[in-house]
C-alpha cells in the first residue's frame, strides 16, 4: 500500500514548492488525499446531526426557533433538561426500558448459551434440524409475530406486561446468541472437556465450572449487541404496550409531541440526549467487543 | 463432544431455549400462517375464507401494490446506501494510516440510537418552516430553489423516509466490510501492482472476490432488514401523504391494528416473510453465479 503512493508527484498550482522532505513525511498523493477528505466528510454526515441534537438540547428555544441551525447556541440553558424530566414520565420510561432490557438479556445469554452447549459441546442426532430452525429466526421478520402474539396474549393475559415485551425481544435475538456462542465453544480445545470429563465431572458440572466462566467475553459481546436494540425497540412495546406505567423510552419519547404539532422541541431533543447517553456511553467503552461481535456474527451469519 | 452425554442433559439444555423460541417465534409463524385464511377481525368468530385473502391482496388491492413498489424503492435506496456506501467506506478506510479505530466507532454512532429519535432528528432536518438542516444547507451552497417540504411532497417523501435508514447502518455494514478486506492477502495486491495493476483492477479482481463471501452476507442481512423496515416511515409521514411512502409493513400494521382486519393483516405479513426469502435466494443466486463465471 504505502510503496506506491509516491509515484505520482502532485500537480499543485499555487501551493509551495514540492520538496522531499524525509520519506515518512512526503505530502499524500491526490487520490489519498482526496480519500481522507471525503472519509472526513463522511465522518461530519455520521456525526454532525448527533452534534447538533445535543446543541439544540442546550439552546434557549427562542434562539432554536429563530437561529440558524449551523450556528452555536449563543447562551446555554439546562431549562430544556428541567422541563424533559417535568413533563413526561421520563424516569419511569428509563426504569421500564431498564426492566425490559435486563430481563430479555437474561433470556437471552442463558438460553443463547444452553442451546449452544447441547448443539455444540453435547451433540446430538437432530442438531441440523434444530439449527435450521434456529435459522428461521433470522431470516423471518418480526412483523409476522404481532398479530399472534397479540390475540394470545389478550387470551392468557399478558398484553399490557413486561414479559409481553421480552418475550418476544429474546425469541428473536436468541438465534444469532446461539450463534455467537456456539462459535465461541469450537474453540474449547476438546482436551478440556476430555480431562473434565475423566475427572468424573458430568455435562452440568462441566457447564457450570468450565464453559460458563469461559465465555464472559461473549456474554459482553452478546449482551451489548442485543442492549442498543432492545433499549431502542419500537415495535413491540408500541404494539403490546397500552398503560402509561409500562411505556419503555422509545415511547416515552412520543408524548413530547404536543397536539396539533406545537412540539417543545428543545425539551423533546433534551430528553432524547437524556435515553441515548447511557447507551453512547457504554458503547464508546465498549466498543471494541461489540464491533468484534458484528463482525463476528456477520461472518457466520 | 463429551464423552459421557447423556440424552437427559440434552433435553435439560435444549428445553428452556426451545420453549422460549417456541413461544415466541415458531409457534407465531404458524398462527399466522393458519389466520392468513380466515376472515377475522378480533371479536366475532373466525370464519374460514380459504384463499380469499391471497385474491384480494393479490389482485384486488391498488394499496397493496403501491405499497409493494414503495418497499422496493425504499430496498433500493438503502441497499444503494448502505452497501454501496458501506464498500466505498470500507476501501477509503482500508487505505488510511491511522485513525481507523475512531473512525469505526463514529460510523457505528446513528445505530446506538433509537428510531424515534431518530424520527425527531429527521423530521427537524427535513422541515422547511423553520428551514431545518437540509433546506438550509441547499440555500447556503446556492441550491436554494431545491428547497422544498420534504415529507409532505409526493415525490420526494418516499426517499426521505428510505435515507434516515440506509445512513442509520452505513456504520454497521462498513464496519463488516472492513474487517473481510482486511483478511485480503497483501502479497496478492503488492504483486497485481507490480505487475502494473490499476488501484479499481485490484479492487475488481482481487479484493472484491475474495470478499465476495461476506459481501453476499451483508448484502442478504441489509436487504432483509430493509424489507421489514417499518420504524422511521411509520413515525415520520405514517404512509403519507396518500400512499407516497406507505410500505408493505406499515400497511400490514395499520390494516392489522387500525382496521382490525387480523386475517388480511396475517396475509400480508406471510407475504412479507416470501419477500425476504425470495430476496435472499434472489442474492445469493446472483452473487454465487458470478462467482463461478
Amino acid at each position: 500500500m504505502t510503496t506506491y503512493a509516491p509515484a505520482k508527484a502532485p500537480a499543485r498550482a499555487g501551493g509551495r514548492p514540492h520538496k522531499p522532505r524525509r520519506p515518512s513525511r512526503r505530502p499524500p498523493s491526490p487520490a489519498r488525499l482526496a480519500s481522507r477528505v471525503l472519509v472526513g466528510a463522511l465522518v461530519v454526515v455520521q456525526v454532525y446531526p448527533l452534534v447538533w441534537l445535543f446543541l439544540t438540547s442546550l439552546r434557549t428555544e427562542r434562539d432554536f426557533a429563530g437561529g440558524n441551525p449551523f450556528a452555536l447556541p449563543t447562551s446555554l440553558t439546562f431549562d430544556n433538561y428541567a422541563r424533559a424530566f417535568g413533563h413526561g414520565h421520563l424516569g419511569r420510561n428509563i426504569l421500564n426500558s431498564l426492566i425490559v432490557t435486563m430481563g430479555a438479556n437474561v433470556l437471552i445469554v442463558l438460553c443463547g448459551m444452553m442451546g449452544a452447549y447441547a448443539l455444540q459441546v453435547l451433540g446430538f442426532r437432530f442438531s441440523r434440524v434444530v439449527r435450521a430452525l434456529f435459522l428461521v429466526g433470522i431470516v423471518v421478520p418480526v412483523q409476522i409475530a404481532l398479530v399472534p402474539l397479540f390475540v394470545d396474549y389478550t387470551r392468557v393475559g399478558l398484553l399490557d406486561t413486561y414479559p409481553s415485551m421480552i418475550l418476544p425481544l429474546a425469541g428473536f435475538a436468541l438465534p444469532m446468541s446461539v450463534y455467537l456462542f456456539s462459535s465461541f465453544f469450537e474453540y474449547i480445545p476438546r482436551e478440556v472437556y476430555e480431562a473434565a470429563s475423566l475427572d468424573g465431572a458430568g455435562p452440568y458440572r462441566i457447564f457450570a465450572r468450565i464453559t460458563l466462566p469461559m465465555s464472559v467475553n461473549t456474554v459482553v459481546t452478546v449482551v451489548m449487541v442485543n442492549s442498543i436494540f432492545i433499549w431502542n425497540d419500537f415495535i413491540f412495546a408500541n404494539t403490546f404496550v397500552l398503560s402509561e406505567d409500562l411505556k419503555t423510552i422509545p415511547l416515552g419519547l412520543q408524548n413530547y409531541i404536543g397536539a396539533m404539532g406545537k412540539t417543545d422541541w428543545t425539551a423533546t431533543f433534551a430528553a432524547v440526549c437524556v435515553t441515548v447517553t447511557p447507551l453512547l456511553l457504554i458503547f464508546l467503552v465498549l466498543n471494541r467487543a461489540m464491533i468484534y461481535g458484528l463482525e463476528r456474527g456477520a461472518s457466520k451469519g | 463432544m463429551l464423552p459421557h452425554r447423556s440424552r437427559l442433559a440434552v433435553l435439560v439444555f435444549l428445553t428452556p431455549p426451545l420453549l422460549l423460541y417456541g413461544v415466541a417465534v415458531l409457534l407465531p409463524i404458524v398462527q399466522s400462517l393458519v389466520l392468513s385464511f380466515f376472515s377475522w377481525d378480533g371479536l366475532s368468530d373466525m370464519e374460514f375464507v380459504g384463499l380469499a385473502n391471497y385474491t384480494r391482496m393479490l389482485t384486488g388491492d391498488a394499496v397493496f401494490w403501491r405499497a409493494f413498489g414503495n418497499a422496493l424503492g425504499y430496498l433500493a435506496i438503502c441497499l444503494v446506501l448502505q452497501v454501496g456506501g458501506a464498500l466505498v467506506v470500507a476501501s477509503l478506510l482500508a487505505s488510511l494510516r491511522r485513525g481507523r479505530e475512531v473512525i469505526k466507532t463514529l460510523y457505528l454512532l446513528p445505530a446506538v440510537i433509537s428510531t424515534v429519535a431518530i424520527a425527531f432528528l429527521f423530521q427537524r432536518i427535513y422541515s422547511i418552516d423553520p428551514a431545518g438542516l437540509l433546506n438550509q444547507a441547499l440555500a447556503a451552497v446556492g441550491l436554494g430553489g431545491w428547497q422544498r417540504p420534504w415529507l409532505s411532497d409526493v415525490h420526494t417523501v418516499l426517499a426521505a423516509v428510505s435515507a434516515p435508514e440506509g445512513w442509520r447502518f452505513v456504520g454497521l455494514y462498513t464496519i463488516i466490510i472492513y474487517a473481510a478486506l482486511l483478511a485480503v492477502p497483501r502479497e496478492l495486491e503488492e504483486a497485481a501492482r507490480l505487475d502494473g495493476a490499476s488501484s479499481w483492477q485490484v479492487f475488481a479482481h482481487i479484493r472484491f472476490p475474495y470478499i465476495r463471501p461476506v459481501f453476499a452476507t451483508t448484502t442478504i442481512m441489509a436487504a432483509t432488514y430493509a424489507l421489514r423496515g417499518f420504524d422511521i416511515p411509520y413515525l415520520l409521514t405514517n404512509g403519507g401523504p396518500g400512499q407516497s411512502s406507505e410500505l408493505i409493513t406499515t400497511y400490514m400494521y395499520k390494516t392489522a391494528f387500525t382496521s382490525t382486519d387480523y386475517g388480511y393483516a396475517s396475509t400480508i405479513s406471510v407475504f412479507i416473510v416470501v419477500e425476504c426469502l425470495v430476496a435472499v435466494g434472489l442474492i445469493l443466486l446472483v452473487l454465487r453465479r458470478k462467482a463461478h463465471r
